[in-house]
């Protein structure tokens, strides 16, 4: 369609042209030749009456605009609607001097699913960052975890007047030594305390409940015993597991204190509950219990007695050891009484068997 | 240097003149300044000298109000955030049509993309429409409104929309331009960023599609 002026003489080069010359755009040059072409050419002059007739029957129907818009209401609409988006976009930013991650939070705006991912992504990432950090993960690779101790927050009324709905267990290992104790508690809030058996309030509350039987769940007192069995050398924590030992009514918890004292049997205030035990307690399996633990003690005593030996004589050895030899020895004595007279009178028989076979696993130590 | 004087002087000399005439009076050069210095008055004038067109242009080409609504809205928008990218190398006018058409040819594309999304048969609206039939069929003494050729003219209306249907986003802008909106093919080629002869090949490929769909249409 470029204008050549001078090739427009036959009708192939001008039919082309009669759409724009129908519509008076075509140069002044091709103008003058075009016409001069239609003046002998009436197969032309046919076409460009086609075009012209087409061109007024497109120009002539109604419009879109004149339909929908012909009172000029929507112009007027959108005109409001238009100067109101002006406002908006003239208003001043919202403090927009500083916007941290500005460009993170467009890209993020517009991408949805990946922010989605991502953000999924970064949480599991410091998920696993953080919980290396937790001091519940001690046992880990990242080495012994250390706990800062804190004043006791909890309040001797607070425990005079609290119950404990539960205590859980939770950490990496079930392993209570090592896990976090969550306590349940219901005073005149509900509190939660939450930590290992580092954590002073924890192991106070814990040791509340064995030393106050009566005022707990049997399940509960056990979950505490369970708890505090790594912490007998706690002179608080002792007592209330002597004194559960001692005076629980029930016998599971008696049981299970016992076996929470296995670790501290060369104590002499121990020994005196294993044998008061062995001698006193109503239930078979309680007195069973305390002959396995005097039994240890006692071979805890024969290991340690060759080492005492081969360490030193006793001029080197100080009074307090001197005093824990001489209990030992009165306290073995008691103790293969004790066990003689369970061999003979015991109305189980379960505990007369055991019985005389701890009198034979300790015999040699008796020769001794 | 010198120029930029000039240029400053003319700028001042303007918004003095601004300052005692009111806006309907003052020149599109002038309006353009004010509107590039912050003049919200100034632009909405210049909105208002063109906008008819504007809008006449995206309803005869969408062929729904509210995508001439968005259309309408988000040239005019462009065209207030750009404002101070404009140096006066063409006219405002040119300027503010190379915006619009780019408009028109993004929405065109988008809808030529979503086939369920295409324009409505106007024509078939009216015919649906029983109390405009009522009225369309009174005797109508002026030639124009004649309901018997109104009816025929929405039957061709009804044919050429879907025949400008087929063609592409460009081709339908250029005809539109250049039929209805009548313009000349270098003013098309101004505002679509093209050359003359693009646009003569875009308007001529449109009316040959157009008289193959339409065949005896006269």
């Amino acid at each position: 369609m470029s204008s050549q002026p001078g090739d427009l003489r036959r009708c192939a080069d001008v039919a082309p042209l009669l759409i724009f010359y129908s519509c008076d755009e075509v140069t002044v040059e091709e103008r003058r030749q075009i016409e001069a072409h239609l003046a002998g050419c009436a197969e032309c002059r046919a076409q460009l009456n086609e075009e012209e007739e087409f061109g007024n029957a497109l120009v002539n129907v109604p419009q879109a605009a004149d339909q929908l818009d012909g009172s000029g209401k929507l112009l007027a609409q959108y005109r409001s609607e238009l100067s109101e988006a002006l406002d908006d976009l003239s208003a001043p930013p919202v403090q927009e001097h500083w916007q941290p991650f500005g460009g993170l939070r467009r890209w993020m705006a517009l991408r949805p699913a990946w922010s989605a991912a991502l953000l999924l992504v970064l949480g599991a990432v410091l998920g696993r960052q953080v919980w290396q950090w937790l001091p519940t993960s001690g046992s880990g690779s990242g080495g012994t975890a250390v706990n800062v101790l804190a004043a006791p927050k909890i309040t001797e009324d607070q425990l005079s007047k609290m119950s404990v709905a539960g205590i859980n267990f939770s950490g990496p290992s079930s392993d209570p030594d090592t896990a976090t104790v969550q306590v349940q508690m219901q005073a005149e809030q509900p509190l939660v305390i939450s930590g290992n058996l580092d954590d002073a309030d924890v192991r106070r509350v814990l040791t509340y409940v064995v030393a106050n039987g009566q005022r707990f769940d049997p399940s509960v007192r056990l979950d505490c015993l369970d708890a505090l069995k790594s912490h007998t050398s706690d002179a608080d924590v002792r007592r209330a597991l002597l004194a559960a030992a001692r005076k629980d009514q029930n016998p599971g918890v008696r049981m299970k204190a016992l076996e929470a004292l296995r670790e501290a049997t060369s104590d002499p205030s121990v020994r005196e509950v294993l044998l008061e035990a062995l001698n006193h307690d109503a239930n078979p399996g309680v007195r069973i219990e305390a002959v396995n633990l005097l039994v240890h003690s006692l071979e805890q005593v024969s290991l340690a007695g060759p080492d005492a030996d081969s360490a030193g004589t006793a001029a080197d050895a100080t009074p307090q050891d001197l005093r824990a030899v001489i209990a030992a020895g009165s306290s073995t004595e008691r103790v293969i009484h004790a066990l003689e007279e369970l061999r003979r009178h015991d109305p189980n028989p379960y505990v007369r068997l055991r019985s005389a076979a701890a009198l034979r696993q300790i015999g040699p130590q008796d020769l001794q | 240097m010198a120029l930029a004087d000039d240029a400053g002087r003319t700028s001042a000399a303007q918004a003095a003149l601004a300052a005692v005439t009111s806006l309907p009076d003052l020149d599109e050069r002038t309006l353009v300044v004010q509107a590039q210095g912050g003049n919200r008055a100034a632009f909405e004038e210049l909105v208002r000298r063109f906008d008819r067109d504007v809008l006449r242009l995206a309803l005869n080409l969408m062929k729904r109000p509210e995508d001439a609504r968005d259309v309408y809205q988000e040239a005019f928008l462009k065209v207030y955030r750009n404002l101070h990218r404009f140096r006066f190398e063409c006219s405002f006018y040119t300027w503010l049509y190379r915006i619009v058409t780019n408009v028109c040819l993004d929405h065109l594309r988008r809808r030529q993309a979503r086939p369920e999304d295409q324009a409505p048969d106007l024509g078939a609206a009216h015919r649906e429409d029983g109390a405009r039939d009522f009225f369309e069929h009174q005797k109508e003494h002026r030639p124009a409104l004649d309901p018997e050729r109104r009816y025929i003219g929405k039957e061709i209306q009804a044919r050429i929309a879907l025949a400008m249907e087929r063609l592409s986003p460009r081709e339908r802008i250029v005809f539109e331009m250049k039929h209805y909106q009548g313009l000349k093919l270098r003013a098309i080629g101004d505002a679509l960023g093209t050359t003359e002869e693009t646009v003569k090949n875009s308007l001529f490929r449109a009316t040959r599609k157009l008289r193959n769909e339409l065949g005896g249409l006269r």
